[in-house]
C-alpha cells in the first residue's frame, strides 16, 4: 500500500442539501482532509455521467457525488435521477478499468455536518488505499473528448 | 479575458476568519500568476457596506470581464455580490463566489494544505468564469385576476382577501351555494360556534358586499380545461343549468310549494323529501333554488308542467331552457380549494354502514344535528325515537392499511363533541366510546375533551386492532324489520370481547380526497401525493404551493384539517397570490434555466418525463422540445439528460463545469 500517496477527489455536492451540510462541518469547526475538491451544482439531477468520465480524464483519483436524501430532494424526485445515473455510471467506470469504489453517490441533509465529515474521511482514506489512478481513459488531444486509450 | 479576483480576509490584517488561515500574499503571487487573471484585490469585510461599496468603485474603476470572489459560501452571500455588480453597472451572472471559508479555512487544519486547496478552488472558479455570460432577467406581462376554485371556507377567505386587495377573483364553485360544507353542519368544535353564523358574513360580503364587483361567482360550475401557465392561465368554466336566474330570483320560495314532484333528500339521509325545484338547503346561500333534472317531469317525461312558472311572482326567474353554458377566462393564478370527503364506509365490512339505517357517519350525524336538518336538529333513529346507547367507533377506517393508513386528526375533536352535543340534548343517553388512540392536540381541544367526556353516562372501551371491533346487525332485521344493533369488541384494556346492545352507532370515517380531486389535479397538471391529496411544493415551507407555479392550494384538498387551518390557508395561498403576481408590474422570471437548441434537439422527448414541474413540451409546430423558463426552476436534470446534448443549463453549462474540473485537478 502507497501511504504518501494524496488523492485527489472531485466532490459533486448539490446546493440545497449536500452542500449546505459541508458549509454546516465549516460553521462548527471540524477539520477534514483537505483532498477533496468541490463542484457546486443545484441538484445531483445536473450531474451530467460525462462531468465524472472528464474528471477521472483529467486526473482525479476519485469522484464523490452527494444528494439531498431520498424524498427531501429540494427538486422533489431529481436525486432518483442522479442515482439512476450513477448506477450505469459504474458499469461504464468498470468498462474503462476504473473501480466502482472510486466512484460513490451519497446522501447528506443541510443538517448533516458530521455525516458529510465522515463521508469524506472514509472515501479518501479508501482512495488513498487503492492509490493512485492508473486508468485506461484520457483526453483526445485535438477534440477534447474524453477517450479509451 | 480579464479576471478581477477579489479576497475577502473576513476580517482584518492577517488574523481574519479566512486571512488568520490562507496567507493572503501566497494566494495573491499564485493568482495574479494566472494568465486570465487581470488582478487580486483583498477586502476585509467583502459582505459589509464598506466592503460592498469597495468592490463596486473598484469594479467600476477596472471594469473586469468577469469577477470572482474568494470568500464565504455563495449560500450566503452570493445574491449580495450580484446586486453589488449590479450596482457596478457589471451583469451579475458575470461573477462566480469561491467558498474558501466554510469548505477550506474552517476545516483545514494545515495552513500550507488549506493555501493550497485555495488557489485551487479559486483556479477552478477563474478557470469556469470565463464561461459565464450575461444572463437578463426575463419580465413578463401577467393577468392580476385570480381563480378560485371552491368556496368553501379555504375559498371563500382566499378571494374575500383577494377581493378586498382589489384583485378581480373568479369564484369557482360545484354546488348552487356558497360555503362549503359547515354550512351544510351547524356546531362545530372547540367551542360550538354554529358554522353558519361563522360564515354566513363572510358569504354576504361576496354576494353583497362591497367588494362585490370585484368577485365573479360561478355556482354550479366546475374548471373543465386549462391552459398557459403562471401570469396567464386560459381557463374554461363549465356550468349546468340552474334554470333559476340567480339575478331574479328573490327566494320566497313559492315555486317549491307549486312543485308536485317530492324526491328523498338525500342530504337529509334521506329522511325527508324535497322537491324537484327546492333549495339545496334551507337556509343556504344564495337563496335560490336549483331545478333537479333528474326529478323535474319537464326533464325526465317531457312533459309540459309549469306551475312553478306560472307561481312566480317574478318575470325571468324560471328558465326552463336554460343549458349548460362554457366560458373561459384569463387569470394569473389560481387557487385549487375544492376540499375533502369522507371515506366510503361501506368497505370496511364489519363496521356495517349501509346495512341498518341507524348506523351513521359523523357527517351523517352533523346533519341529524343540524337545526335545518330532517329532525329540526334532534338526534333520533330512523324510527323517530331518542336512542338510550349510543356507541362511538373512533377511527373507523383509520390507521388501517386495508383502508386509510393515515390519522385524519379531526375526528376525536368530532367524537368530543358529539358526546357533548347529545348528552346536552338529553344527559340520560348513555354513550360508549370505542377508541384506539386519541389524538387532541392543540391550545383549545384538550381542555374541551377533557371536560366534556367525564361524564358519568360516557364510558371509554379500547381496542387495538382494525379487526377487533365489529358491528351486528341482529336477525329480524333482515327479516324487515329495524332491529337492535350491537357492537362487539375485543377490549384491549380488559382483554375481553364484550357486547353492548345500542341504539345507534357512530362511526368516525377518516377524510380522503374529493372525487373530482384526480380530475382536477389532471386539468391542472399538478401533482397529487401517495394519499391522494394535493402534493405541496413543500409540505412545510410552501404547504400552500402545488408543484407548478401559479397555482396555489388551500384548505382539506391539500390534507385533512379543521376550519381554522382551512381558513388559514385560504388566506395564506391569497397571500402567495398577491406577492407572486403583483398587480401593475411585470413577472420577473429568473434567467438561470434551461434552454433547448431547436437544432439539435431530435424531439426524442427523453427530458419530457423528467420534469415534475411541467416546465417542458413538445412544441406542435416541429414536435421537438421547449422549456417554459416561467415554469423552469433551474435544477439542470434535463441538461444532463438530453441524449443529444441540446439543453443549456444557463449559468451552470457543461463547458462552465468542465473548466472547473480541469483547473481544480491541475497540479
Amino acid at each position: 500500500m502507497i501511504t504518501d500517496f494524496d488523492p485527489i477527489i472531485i466532490g459533486f455536492l448539490c446546493n440545497w442539501c449536500s452542500y449546505a451540510g459541508a458549509d454546516k462541518a465549516g460553521a462548527a469547526g471540524i477539520a477534514y482532509p483537505p483532498n477533496i475538491r468541490t463542484v457546486r451544482v443545484m441538484c445531483t439531477g445536473r450531474v451530467d455521467p460525462q462531468f465524472v468520465l472528464r474528471a477521472f480524464a483529467d486526473g482525479a483519483d476519485g469522484v464523490l457525488i452527494l444528494g439531498c436524501h431520498l424524498g427531501s430532494c429540494h427538486y422533489k424526485e431529481q436525486n432518483y435521477r442522479a442515482i439512476g445515473r450513477h448506477r450505469m455510471l459504474l458499469r461504464t467506470l468498470t468498462q474503462f478499468g476504473i473501480s466502482e469504489k472510486r466512484c460513490r453517490f451519497g446522501f447528506v441533509s443541510a443538517a448533516e455536518a458530521v455525516e458529510f465529515v465522515a463521508i469524506v474521511e472514509e472515501v479518501v482514506q479508501e482512495i488513498r488505499a487503492l492509490g493512485p489512478a492508473d486508468f485506461k481513459i484520457g483526453r483526445d488531444e485535438v477534440t477534447g473528448a474524453v477517450i479509451n486509450d | 479575458m480579464r479576471v478581477g479576483v477579489y479576497f475577502c480576509r473576513c476580517g482584518v490584517g492577517d488574523e481574519g476568519q479566512i486571512s488568520g488561515k490562507i496567507d493572503v500574499h501566497v494566494i495573491r503571487d499564485r493568482i495574479e500568476a494566472l494568465p486570465t487573471v487581470d488582478y487580486v484585490e483583498t477586502v476585509d469585510f467583502a459582505c459589509g457596506e464598506a466592503g460592498q461599496d469597495r468592490i463596486r468603485e473598484h469594479v467600476e474603476h477596472r471594469r473586469p470581464d468577469r469577477v470572482v470572489i474568494a470568500a464565504c459560501s455563495p449560500r450566503q452571500h452570493e445574491e449580495t455580490f450580484r446586486q453589488v455588480l449590479t450596482c457596478a453597472g457589471v451583469n451579475p451572472y458575470l461573477l462566480h463566489l469561491v467558498n474558501i471559508r466554510e469548505q477550506i479555512a474552517w476545516v483545514t487544519e494545515d495552513p500550507r494544505q488549506a493555501v493550497d486547496k485555495a488557489v485551487n478552488h479559486i483556479r477552478a472558479g477563474v478557470a469556469r468564469v470565463a464561461h459565464h455570460y450575461p444572463l437578463e432577467a426575463t419580465k413578463l406581462e401577467a393577468c392580476p385576476d385570480v381563480m378560485v376554485i371552491g368556496a368553501g371556507p379555504a375559498g371563500l377567505k382566499a378571494a374575500m382577501t383577494l377581493a378586498k386587495a382589489g384583485r378581480q377573483v373568479i369564484l369557482v364553485e360545484k354546488s348552487p351555494i356558497l360555503g362549503g360544507l359547515p354550512v351544510r353542519f351547524e356546531e362545530i368544535f372547540p367551542t360550538m360556534e354554529c358554522a353558519p353564523c361563522l360564515l354566513e358574513p363572510i358569504i354576504g360580503d361576496v354576494l353583497h358586499g362591497d367588494v362585490l364587483g370585484n368577485i365573479d361567482i360561478h355556482l354550479t360550475s366546475t374548471v373543465t380545461g386549462m391552459r398557459g401557465f403562471l401570469g396567464n392561465f386560459d381557463v374554461t368554466i363549465t356550468t349546468a343549468p340552474r334554470h333559476i336566474s340567480v339575478t331574479h330570483c328573490v327566494g320566497c320560495g313559492l315555486c317549491i310549494e307549486a312543485c308536485p314532484i317530492a324526491v328523498p333528500h338525500m342530504l337529509n339521509l334521506e329522511r325527508t323529501e324535497r322537491k324537484a325545484v327546492d333549495f339545496e338547503l334551507f337556509g343556504g346561500l344564495p337563496s335560490v333554488p336549483v331545478v333537479d333534472e333528474s326529478a323535474c317531469t319537464r326533464f325526465t317525461a317531457g312533459d309540459d308542467c309549469l306551475l312553478c312558472h306560472d307561481i312566480c311572482p317574478v318575470e325571468g326567474a324560471i328558465l326552463f331552457d336554460d343549458v349548460e353554458t362554457i366560458h373561459r377566462r384569463t387569470v394569473g393564478a389560481i387557487i385549487v380549494a375544492i376540499g375533502s370527503m369522507l371515506y366510503d364506509l361501506s368497505r370496511v365490512e364489519n363496521l356495517g354502514y349501509g346495512a341498518h339505517p341507524d348506523i351513521l357517519s359523523s357527517w351523517d350525524v352533523e346533519r341529524l344535528l343540524a337545526a335545518n336538518g330532517p329532525h329540526g336538529g334532534q338526534l333520533v333513529t330512523s324510527q323517530g325515537k331518542i336512542p338510550q346507547r349510543i356507541a362511538i367507533i373512533h377511527c373507523a377506517g383509520s390507521l388501517d392499511p386495508d383502508h386509510v393508513p393515515y390519522c385524519s386528526g379531526i375526528c376525536c375533536h368530532d367524537a368530543a363533541k358529539y358526546v357533548h352535543l347529545i348528552q346536552e340534548k338529553n344527559s340520560g343517553i348513555h354513550i360508549t366510546s370505542f377508541v384506539r388512540t386519541i389524538v387532541m392536540s392543540g391550545k383549545e381541544i384538550f381542555n374541551f375533551y377533557l371536560n366534556k367526556s367525564k361524564n358519568v353516562n360516557h364510558r371509554w372501551r379500547w381496542y387495538s386492532d382494525p379487526r377487533h371491533i365489529e358491528v351486528r346487525v341482529e336477525d329480524d332485521f333482515r327479516k324487515g324489520e329495524v332491529g337492535p344493533l350491537s357492537v362487539v369488541c375485543h377490549c384491549a384494556d380488559s382483554g375481553n370481547i364484550e357486547s353492548i346492545s345500542v341504539d345507534l352507532v357512530i362511526l368516525l370515517a377518516p377524510i380522503v380526497p374529493s372525487d373530482g380531486l384526480r380530475d382536477l389535479a389532471n386539468i391542472l397538471d399538478i401533482g397529487i401525493d401517495a394519499t391522494g391529496f394535493l402534493a405541496e411544493y413543500n409540505a412545510r415551507s410552501d404547504a400552500t404551493c402545488s408543484s407548478v407555479r401559479g397555482i396555489f392550494i388551500a384548505g382539506a384538498c391539500q390534507s385533512p384539517m379543521d376550519i381554522q387551518m382551512a381558513m388559514t390557508q385560504g388566506t395564506a395561498a391569497a397571500g402567495h397570490v398577491l406577492s407572486t403576481v403583483v398587480d401593475g408590474s411585470s413577472l420577473c422570471i429568473n434567467p438561470a434555466t434551461a434552454s433547448v437548441d431547436q437544432e439539435r434537439c431530435c424531439g426524442c422527448m427523453t427530458c419530457l418525463p423528467l420534469c415534475p414541474y411541467q416546465a417542458i413540451e413538445s412544441s406542435q409546430e416541429n414536435a421537438k422540445a421547449y422549456v417554459n423558463s416561467v415554469l423552469c426552476v433551474g435544477c439542470g436534470t434535463c441538461v444532463a439528460t438530453c441524449p443529444n446534448g441540446a439543453i443549456t443549463g444557463h449559468h451552470c453549462t457543461d463547458n462552465a463545469i468542465y473548466a472547473e474540473i480541469e483547473a481544480a485537478l491541475q497540479k
